[in-house]
């Protein structure tokens, strides 16, 4: 197990190089240069920037004095922002960020498995109809939607009960977390709640089910040590690349509610063509994304033995 | 004993299943997949089923261990009384579930049957947490015992695996000691080594009779494999399309066979004397649509010696010897006299064993 896991590391670290890599050569040919602005720069001071910047050396040169402060861990400071450090950029506002996707994830994730199995145990009955209905609403319709309407909700609920029951917006409390997270995680449960569905249904006719009904074991039990853990299988395998969905899909959520999370950033610096910091949070985002899903692979490792022992 | 005589003039079976009919509703109408059977199983003694696919023998079993899913399937009649008492429909006796305690099972496929994610030694100590209340650590080790009891060597090891790691011989081992944990009066074995090569089905059926004589339980085989049969049965039930067509002792099946369907699956065994024919003797066509099946005999239209009633009136259960039943018309009084009635011929009834 322990050499699966420094295996996966290495994987990802390698992968890590390719984002920092693809990064750097895609900013390199993006049209424009960071020192083309409104106010009309001489020559003379041009060439004194691009000195300072190192922007006169060869490209082979600047990748390498790239890759070398990455390594360091540091991503420069920001073109756009006056005295802003890429660092502390991503040190103030990924932290809020991350809060929000873990708690999206983790409601997407408990949700799914609930309802999937819920759906499962009463098929072709209401309670089935129902959610799978709820699930293609879930799927289909986009996050700034669900948002906004649940906002909506929120100050309804609010003018109801006559005081601030949820906060509409902001960020501080775990009230202000709890509907952006639930709309974040939303879509990812719906799809998740489909997936455990079909899996659960195959646990459900599998021969290993049978054997334990023929040892007498009751049907609670059934479902608790031998569906739910092999039907989840899936689900877990498809929980890596959801991280990654709901961490971009983090960006929508966080301009409508008013969230001070890295997206608005991550945004916002592709507009003003605020090249380190567009590298710098790309970069940061792909490590994290990648050893999430390392994380995710662990954690099947767990579950699944044959996965383990490999 | 509290439970109801189901004869007053006899002592009742250890199991005894009276007329059992189940059916399955599906999309295009509904398959009648067993169709009134009866069998009753002694203590100590081996019942095979023989029968080919589709006849009905595993929603047999299956339906007395409560294994078929409802819907589609429905028990339309019958009863099934273990030591006098009903237990179909109904498999939880005084606030205790009878599978696995009393009633053990094994399966077709040991590569499927077991949790691909659970030890073995867990898998084994189920039932007995289940049903005897063991703690973990007790039942585990109890599981170790088991293991080594169906010749699995370094048990101990073997029990702190997963299903994966084991053969499919292992692995049938592994189930039959599973199903024997709690020591039950009767083992189902559901076609136990049709997934596995010949050497080790051999292995198997020697592990399930020295199990049988050291604990004493009955055991109920299903199978397609005549070979099987003769080789482990007491008793023999031949089913056709959902009904048995013959019963009797392995000898009355094997050498006095009386339904012209066990002659058919004599027939059919292939052989290896040189001397001897080497084509294969198929029974021709197939057997009957059970959505729809037929008011007379269901073999009727494959069989060599079919006379008018077989095609209208289903024949009666004629007693042919001393508890060698076949329900063939054949059998029937005037049938003999009958100059319509073929005769079989002797050396079928004699055919050597295979």
């Amino acid at each position: 197990m322990l050499w699966y896991i420094g295996k996966r590391l290495i994987q990802g670290l390698i992968t890590v190089w390719f984002i920092a890599t693809a990064t750097f050569f895609a900013m390199h040919n993006v049209p424009g240069d960071p020192l083309l602005n409104e106010r009309a720069t001489t020559p003379t001071i041009r060439a004194n920037l691009e000195a300072k910047y190192g922007l006169d050396q060869p490209v082979t040169t600047q990748y390498f004095i790239y890759l070398k402060n990455i390594v360091r861990g540091d991503f420069g400071i920001s073109f756009a922002q006056e005295n802003r450090e890429v660092n502390d950029i991503i040190r103030e506002h990924f932290p809020v960020s991350a809060i929000l996707g873990v708690l999206a994830v983790i409601i997407a994730a408990v949700g799914g498995i609930l309802w999937g199995s819920l759906t499962a145990l009463y098929r072709n009955r209401l309670p089935d109809y129902l959610i799978m209905f709820l699930v293609i609403l879930g799927i289909s319709v986009p996050s700034f939607v669900i948002a906004a309407i649940s906002q909506l909700g929120i100050v309804t609920l609010n003018n109801l009960a006559g005081t601030t029951v949820l906060p509409v917006a902001g960020w501080g409390t775990i009230y202000h977390m709890l509907v952006p997270a639930l709309v974040l995680g939303l879509s990812t449960m719906a799809y998740l709640t489909r997936l455990m569905r079909s899996s659960m249904l195959e646990i459900v006719n599998s021969d290993f089910v049978r054997t334990a009904k023929s040892k007498g074991v009751p049907p609670a039990r059934i479902f608790a040590r031998h569906q739910l853990r092999n039907a989840v299988l899936p689900v877990i395998t498809v929980l890596g690349p959801s991280i990654a969905a709901i961490t971009t899909g983090g960006f929508v959520v966080e301009i409508v509610f008013a969230i001070p999370g890295l997206g608005r950033f991550f945004v916002e610096a592709v507009q003003q063509l605020d090249y380190t910091v567009i590298m710098g949070t790309t970069v940061f985002y792909g490590t994290f994304l990648v050893f999430m899903v390392i994380l995710v692979d662990v954690i099947y490792g767990f579950i699944d033995p044959r996965v383990r022992m490999s | 004993m509290t439970g109801v005589m189901t004869s007053p003039q006899t002592i009742p079976a250890l199991l005894e299943v009276r007329d059992l009919a189940v059916e399955f509703a599906t999309y295009g109408g509904t398959v009648q997949a067993v169709r009134g059977v009866s069998f009753s199983v002694e203590k100590g003694k081996t019942l095979a089923i023989v029968g080919e696919s589709g006849c009905g023998k595993s929603v047999t079993v299956q339906s007395l261990m409560g294994l078929i899913p409802m819907p589609p399937g429905r028990i339309t009649a019958g009863s099934a009384r273990l030591n006098g008492v009903e237990v179909l429909g109904c498999n939880v006796i005084n606030g205790k579930d009878i599978r696995g305690s009393q009633i053990g099972m094994i399966f077709q496929d040991p590569m499927t049957s077991l949790n691909p994610t659970m030890r073995i030694g867990d898998q084994i100590a189920e039932p007995l947490q289940e049903h005897r209340g063991y703690s973990h650590k007790r039942a585990f080790s109890e599981a170790i015992n088991l293991l080594s009891l169906s010749k699995i060597p370094e048990a101990a090891k073997r029990a702190r695996q997963y299903p994966f790691e084991f053969s499919g011989g292992m692995l049938q081992r592994a189930m039959i000691a599973m199903a024997i944990a709690c020591k039950p009066s009767i083992l189902i074995a559901d076609e136990p080594t049709t997934a596995l090569d010949v050497t080790i089905q051999a292995q198997i059926l020697d592990l399930l009779q020295d199990l049988q004589t050291e604990t004493g339980m009955a055991i109920v085989l299903i199978t397609h494999d005549l070979g099987v049969v003769a080789r482990v049965a007491d008793e023999v039930a031949v089913m056709y399309a959902g009904k048995i067509v013959e019963q009797g002792s392995v000898d009355d099946i094997f050498y006095r066979s009386a339904h012209p369907y066990t002659l058919g699956l004599k027939l059919a065994m292939p052989t290896n004397d040189p001397d001897k024919q080497h084509k294969l003797n198929p029974i021709d066509g197939s057997p009957p649509d059970l959505f729809a099946p037929p008011p007379g005999c269901g073999y009727c239209p494959r069989c060599p010696f079919s006379m008018k009633i077989c095609d209208s009136r289903p024949p009666e259960n004629f007693e042919v010897a001393v508890q060698h039943f076949s329900r063939c018309w054949l059998h029937h009084p005037q049938a003999r006299i009958s100059p319509a009635a073929p005769s079989i011929p002797r050396e079928l009834y004699v055919g050597e064993r295979a």
